[in-house]
């Protein structure tokens, strides 16, 4: 016993004769004005854009983050509750720029913008810290997007394909699915290799609540990790919530995986940095919004990209959120926003309201990034597809004139309401691309044009159903790829004809 | 155009600069006169910080703050006095005293917007910290 004791003093000994402290000369500033969560110091005549400050006051430090260098005054803003800085209170400069802990540990996790966990699971103690800001990857080290991301929303894996390494915006009123969307991708990204971050910036506290709630039942917080900047807190934390959620997604993108981010919802983003910017004397431009808000977002989702295989391989794809006001996408955020990402999924009220959900305006809708992101079983089946599903869109507007139309014209919108149909799915229900090339393999070939449009939905659950017990080989065969040969089509087509003769 | 204080100041420096006691105040006066012209007195009280920065850095003077526990002698100013002197270039250098009985021991030296922590507080927490790692 006493052994153990005296070997413990010794070490401690040793450590105390050890200790070197060095006395370090640093710069101080000293605040001069203090509110709406910034500060102005005087002095600290070296420090870095963005770099790190401490704030000391009597009742412990906050840290703050250096944005505006003048010719004699620092403008900062604070990362945290700021009442207890006063006038003339210490500020030291920490010489780094603003980092996050990224790594496995942060998978399943609920954190504020700065790593802080906020689900009561305990502390993060990660071992590794990325900063912020990064500087996206340059030419040299890209490839072009050939992978595809399955939200599992047949309406966008048909018609609008989102590659991994893609930025595609969702982009639509209130209250319309824009979440909806992103959290069907993120559950159906379970077995396929795709870590996701969600960020919620400026959103309730309760709908966050309710969204993890859903993914754990799922089961896929097992590869989630949620960024939260709630609506109560700092115009700050909202304006650094996405570069935070984008560095821990740049973990995986340098270990070779793939991942996948969601900015819910930039608009918001938008408007706390120009509040930040506002309380800073920055100068106002268009909708006040100052004059490097392109730049703020453009910087962001360039950092998504498609690494080629000398450089891991890897992969970030970014869905961005825009809410729009009163469906107008001409406003100034919507309209930088449409023209930095790869493309938009445009939701709709009208088709929302006509129960047409998810409401995607398939109009409207593109993805630039195109058929480049399907597997080739898809491509085949969707190219035919989306022909009538145009058609159908222009045919639509005659119809309704109940003007006399000829056979070919009848047969034509026949075919497009069964497509509308299909298009139409429930929330947290996604389908699996096999399903989904066999739904609409069999409209195309004409197979449902003898089902009436309101049972589609039920003979499209029928046929999942019936496919599962008795064309198991199929499908996974589909799957396994990828492709349709003339057996595989000949044999998909049987599946379907057998299952009508089921119903009768 | 509107004039800054710092520009008032830098040009009051500039006549002023080398002259002696005489011309200064003739200039002082011309100075105000001119303050009055373009009613900017009430720039007066940061003219006079601005000004009094402007002539520190001209005259490579450095004012400085001296925090310690206790009263410093008279040889240890004078070794400060030199050692600040040689780290910041200054030809000469204005000390201030303040006696802090929470800093325990040493001193910390404060001079433009740098501070040397040298107190025996600040180490006591540094040991700390690396004990507790």
């Amino acid at each position: 016993m006493s052994t153990t004791k005296d070997f413990i003093v010794e070490q401690l000994k040793q450590k105390i004769s050890d200790f070197k402290s060095e006395v370090k000369e640093s710069t101080v500033g000293k605040v001069t004005e203090v509110g709406d969560g910034i500060a102005r110091i005087s002095g600290l005549s070296d420090v870095m854009m963005s770099e790190m400050l401490e704030f000391k006051s009597a009742e412990g430090s906050v840290f703050g983050v250096a944005l505006n260098l003048e010719e004699d005054s620092v403008g900062a803003i604070f990362l945290g509750e700021f009442t207890s800085i006063k006038e003339g209170d210490e500020v030291h400069s920490l010489k780094r720029i603003l980092e996050v802990p990224v790594g496995e540990v942060m998978v399943g996790r609920v954190v504020d913008p700065l790593g802080v966990a906020l689900d009561g699971k305990g502390n993060i103690e990660a071992e590794k810290f990325y900063p912020i800001e990064k500087i996206a990857p340059g030419v040299i080290t890209r490839e072009s997007v050939n992978e595809p991301v399955q939200t599992g929303i047949k309406a966008i894996d048909a018609m609008i394909p989102i590659g991994r390494g893609q930025r595609e915006l969702i982009i639509g009123d209130r209250q319309i699915g824009k979440t909806a969307i992103a959290i069907d991708t993120i559950i159906n990204q379970k077995g396929q290799n795709m870590k996701c971050i969600y960020v919620a910036i400026g959103q309730r506290e309760s709908k966050i609540a309710s969204i993890v709630a859903k993914l754990e039942e799922a089961g896929a917080m097992d590869y989630t990790t949620i960024v939260l900047a709630g609506a109560s807190d700092l115009a700050s934390l909202s304006y650094i919530a996405p570069y935070a959620g984008c560095a821990m997604g740049e973990y995986f993108l340098d270990k070779g995986l793939d991942a996948l981010i969601i900015y819910d919802d930039l608009s918001k983003h938008a408007t706390s940095y120009r509040e930040i910017s506002l309380l800073l004397r920055r100068p106002p431009g268009r909708e006040a919004y100052p004059g490097d808000v392109f730049y703020l977002h453009s910087r962001l989702l360039e950092r998504a990209c498609k690494l080629n295989k000398d450089y891991g391989g890897g992969s970030i794809t970014a869905l961005p959120i825009i809410e729009t006001q009163a469906g107008d996408v001409s406003a100034y955020i919507p309209t930088n926003v449409i023209s930095i990402t790869d493309g938009q999924i445009y939701l709709e009220p009208d088709l929302f309201y006509k129960g047409q959900r998810p409401a995607v305006n398939a109009g409207l809708s593109v993805s630039r990034v195109g058929s480049a992101a399907q597997i080739k079983a898809m491509k085949k089946v969707a190219g035919k597809m989306r022909l009538e599903a145009a058609q159908y869109r222009e045919l639509e507007a005659f119809a309704q004139f109940g003007a006399d139309l000829d056979d070919e014209t009848k047969a034509k919108l026949e075919r497009g309401k069964r497509l509308m149909e299909i298009f139409k799915q429930g929330q947290y229900a996604p389908v699996h691309v096999v399903n989904q090339t066999l739904i609409f393999f069999a409209a195309t070939k004409g197979l449902l044009d003898d089902v009436p449009v309101e049972k589609i939905s039920e003979f499209e659950n029928g046929l999942n159903e019936y496919a599962k017990n008795n064309g198991d080989k199929i499908l996974k065969e589909i799957g396994k790829i990828g492709e349709l040969n003339e057996k595989l089509e000949k044999n998909m087509e049987k599946l379907v004809n057998d299952y009508k003769s089921t119903l009768n | 155009m509107k004039i800054t204080p710092k520009q008032y100041a830098e040009s009051l420096y500039q006549v002023i600069r080398g002259k002696e006691k005489k011309d200064t105040e003739n200039a002082i006066v011309n100075f105000v006169n001119i303050l009055i012209e373009n009613n900017n007195v009430s720039k007066l009280d940061k003219i006079i910080e601005q000004f009094e920065k402007i002539w520190n850095k001209e005259e490579r003077i450095v004012e400085t703050e001296i925090i310690s526990s206790e009263k410093l002698n008279s040889g240890v100013i004078k070794l400060l006095k030199d050692y600040i002197a040689k780290l910041s270039g200054a030809k000469n250098v204005i000390i201030n005293e303040e006696k802090d009985k929470n800093i325990l021991g040493g001193v910390v030296i404060k001079y433009e917007d740098r501070i040397i922590d040298g107190s025996l507080k600040t180490r006591i927490e540094d040991l700390k910290k690396s004990m507790v790692k």
